[in-house]
């Protein structure tokens, strides 16, 4: 391997996402290569930081005020984004605002823009199901309901999509790809079913979730 | 750049997600041993403070026992006391001899806390059915009744099935599954949200007396019953029951069917119920739960049935054909798990693949 070794190969080899023979090669470079040796150093220090991260939310997370926090965001991120978008920059500038002032309005944009940026990418990376919980808060919010009144105790769905349990903002939904969904029932005792028919052999089978 | 930043995306993801530990716990005396198993779809993913498990497995058991099995239920958790953390794998309607091997795939997403030694997903057997109705098993999911159920009723459909063909010939047994396959097509349906506990609904409630459906052979009769109706969301049953038979009842289960507004009834529920009832004797059942459909569906009346009752002396009594032949019920109930799988092999193989099965027992 004659220079350095490609960033995105350095990344890869971090997480440990390369065949065996990229890894050996990989591996004796970066014995010989300080400058990749530190570079994958920092990978694998972001990734530790990245899982902490993800692993650190408190489990008694008020997803009610986080959404509604959200919702607030989004809308002064996107008149902000307004503000500060380029072909706009003189008009989001408002002559009104004295000079000295300007330089204050303009951060103040970018912040809000950077806030968007954030926001919009942890919302393309939550899981679904956070989505489809936070959605529903909103829509709560929006209808004048508690938002998350019905999370805090054990809720049990059965649809023609399936069944599925949600508690505290999490949500666990059962479905079978390569079998037929025939019928969902539940049971006042805190249960749901979904009979599912293999479409081959026929065999039936019933999966169940439990509110405990 | 920007092709660099999606790879590190993925491989961020792909390093947060692992495959976790997995463990098959059978007894061992277990009637049934794993011979294989593949977990190879099955994954775990940090979100919070819990690992989400999304488990996707495909196991190869085998009958060790010397009876033939009709029913397996397979406990599957994560850890125990976590909300959410159980779910269950059931397969009815087997017909496997001793010695022979049978698939069982599970699809169930569980959650399990962080930092308690890696995510961990542990199978364990709750009950097997055998084909003299014994049972073995822990029975902490309530296995042995639901499978002796489930076996009850495939053995009444298939004695249904068997005496129209012999009674009504090919053409007779071909129309019935035709109107089978019809009627579960047609069959309304609704999304249903079941809440334990107190209500959300803040809509002025009313309550509303149950109407009941009164099979001729049912050890028990229910005779009155109210639930608190509140726009889409009904809620808090009370139902008086009678033993009208001459053995003791110990548990039964209650049909909760919903008639909306616009005249389009369902099954919204079971109402399962542990009860101690002599002969003659009277008792409530009530469960302190609320049933809430989709915004649409107004509450309009109900109408309760009995669906099945164990006895003390641990038999069943399941509703016979003729009973489920009610009109309000064979629209609204679904078919047994056997006349779905018959259904579904009248499907596949058509009308002598069915009869061909029919006769296998």
């Amino acid at each position: 391997m004659n220079g350095h070794a490609k960033e995105t190969d350095l990344a890869l080899y971090a997480s440990g996402d390369v065949s065996l023979w990229q890894r050996a090669a990989i591996h004796l470079h970066v014995r010989q290569c300080e400058r990749c040796r530190e570079v994958v150093a920092e990978f694998r220090a972001d990734r530790g930081a990245l899982r902490d991260a993800s692993a650190g939310l408190p489990e008694g997370v008020d997803w009610a005020r986080l959404s509604a926090e959200m919702t607030a965001n989004i809308r002064v991120g996107l008149e902000a984004g307004e503000c500060v978008a380029p072909r706009r920059l003189r008009k989001a500038i408002p002559a009104s605002i004295p000079e000295r002032w300007r330089p204050v309005a303009l951060a103040s944009a970018v912040a809000a823009m950077l806030t968007v940026m954030l926001v919009g990418a942890w919302w393309l990376n939550v899981p679904a199901q956070d989505t489809q919980a936070l959605n529903r808060a909103m829509h709560s919010i929006w209808h004048g309901r508690s938002a998350m009144s019905d999370e805090r105790v054990a809720v049990i769905e059965a649809s023609s999509e399936g069944i599925e349990l949600r508690k505290n903002g999490g949500s666990l939904g059962v479905s079978q790809d390569a079998a037929r969904l025939m019928t969902v029932s539940v049971s006042t005792q805190g249960s749901a079913s979904a009979h599912y028919v293999d479409q081959d052999t026929g065999q039936v089978t019933i999966t169940s979730v439990y509110a405990q | 750049m920007r092709n660099n930043i999606v790879i590190l995306g993925l491989a961020a993801v792909s390093a947060l997600a692992q495959t976790p530990g997995r463990k098959i716990d059978f007894p061992v005396d277990s009637p049934v041993t794993a011979v294989s198993s593949d977990w190879s779809e099955t994954r775990a993913t940090p979100r919070g403070g819990a690992y989400v498990l999304d488990v996707h497995a495909v196991l190869s058991l085998r009958n060790s026992s010397q009876k033939r099995i009709r029913g397996v239920m397979l406990a599957v958790q994560a850890q125990e006391v976590t909300p959410g953390g159980k779910g269950s794998v059931s397969v009815p309607s087997l017909d496997v001899a001793p010695g022979e091997a049978f698939p069982l795939r599970i699809d169930v997403p569980l959650l399990c806390p962080l930092g308690a030694g890696g995510p961990m997903v542990e199978v364990k057997l709750d009950g097997v059915l055998f084909d003299d109705l014994t049972f073995y098993g822990s029975d902490r999911l309530n296995s042995r009744r639901r499978m002796t159920v489930w076996e009850l009723e495939a053995r009444r459909d298939r004695k249904y099935f068997k005496t129209l063909l012999e009674t009504a010939g090919n053409d007779g047994l071909q129309k019935e599954i035709l109107s089978s396959i019809a009627r579960q097509a047609d069959r309304p349906s609704t999304g249903v949200q079941m809440v334990r506990g107190r209500s959300t609904n803040t809509d002025p409630e009313r309550e509303v007396q149950f109407a009941f459906l009164h099979m001729p052979d049912s050890p028990v009769d229910p005779t009155s019953g109210t639930a608190r109706i509140a726009g889409n969301e009904a809620r808090a049953p009370h139902i008086n029951v009678q033993n009208r038979s001459e053995r003791a009842v110990k548990h039964l289960e209650l049909g909760w069917i919903v008639k909306d507004q616009q005249g389009r009834e369902f099954l919204a529920a079971s109402i399962p119920s542990d009860v101690s009832l002599a002969p003659g004797k009277s008792s409530l059942v009530t469960q302190d739960t609320a049933l809430r459909f989709s915004e649409r569906t107004q509450v309009d009346s109900m109408t309760g049935f009995v669906s099945s009752a164990e006895y003390a002396d641990g038999s069943y009594w399941i509703p016979t054909r003729g009973e489920l032949n009610d009109p309000k019920l064979r629209g609204v109930v679904a078919p047994s798990p056997e006349e779905q799988r018959l259904l579904q092999i009248y499907r596949k193989k058509g009308l002598s693949g069915l009869i061909e099965e029919l006769k296998k027992f």
